[in-house]
């Protein structure tokens, strides 16, 4: 009879893991790498910051398009939305990129691709520590 | 980093570097044990390059 009187209660465990999975995920946008070093996952940690990181410094120094805010088109909005991804490398590419984009070559070309890859594998990263907070992903 | 530093690479080593660092990404995020790693690093870095060329390679008739 105890039983069945019992509840099942959300515990408060569960909202404080929601949360504290909430804030390792936008601290992995933010910062590649950062949400996996706040679980201690430290390998994780790095190959994300290094990959990004490489793929933000190669992307603009091959003169990739960093688009910003002002697109012109659907295209540039999700090239946006994809750069955006890299969370504060955003800006460390802008601040690299002094020159502007030239995709009038090859290599601007691939460097637009890297800086977009660079967006939504932070994501994917991101994504990653949020799942591995709330215990579904190790 | 100014305009005049740019980097300068070829097709296939953009390809190259862009398949590592992402089968390094997708290595470290989807296995746990170090030897795992490997295997998926090298067995995706190899898909990426094959299928990579391969498109290269269908694409030339088209190309001209």
């Amino acid at each position: 009879m105890a039983d069945e009187m019992a509840t099942p209660a959300a515990p408060p465990q569960d909202s404080r893991r929601e949360t504290m999975a909430f804030v390792v995920g936008v601290a992995g946008w933010l910062v590649p790498g950062l949400g996996h070093a706040l679980m201690k996952m430290w390998g994780r940690a790095v190959a994300c910051f290094l990959t990004v990181g490489l793929l933000v410094i190669l992307g603009a120094g091959m003169r990739g398009n960093v688009f910003s805010s002002r697109g012109n088109d659907a295209f540039d909005s999700l090239g946006y939305l994809a750069d955006l991804g890299t969370g504060t490398f955003y800006l460390l590419a802008r601040s690299l990129e002094t020159g502007g984009a030239d995709v009038s070559h090859a290599g601007g070309d691939y460097g637009t691709r890297f800086l977009a890859a660079a967006g939504v594998l932070n994501l994917l990263a991101a994504l990653h520590a949020y799942e591995a907070a709330r215990g579904r992903k190790a | 980093m100014n305009a005049g530093m740019g980097f300068h690479l070829s097709h296939f080593q953009s390809l190259l570097l862009f398949a590592l660092l992402i089968s390094i990404a997708f290595g470290f995020l989807s296995r746990r044990r170090p030897i795992d790693r490997v295997k998926y690093i090298v067995w995706s870095l190899f898909l990426f390059l094959l299928i990579g060329v391969g498109i290269g390679w269908a694409m030339y008739p088209f190309s001209r």
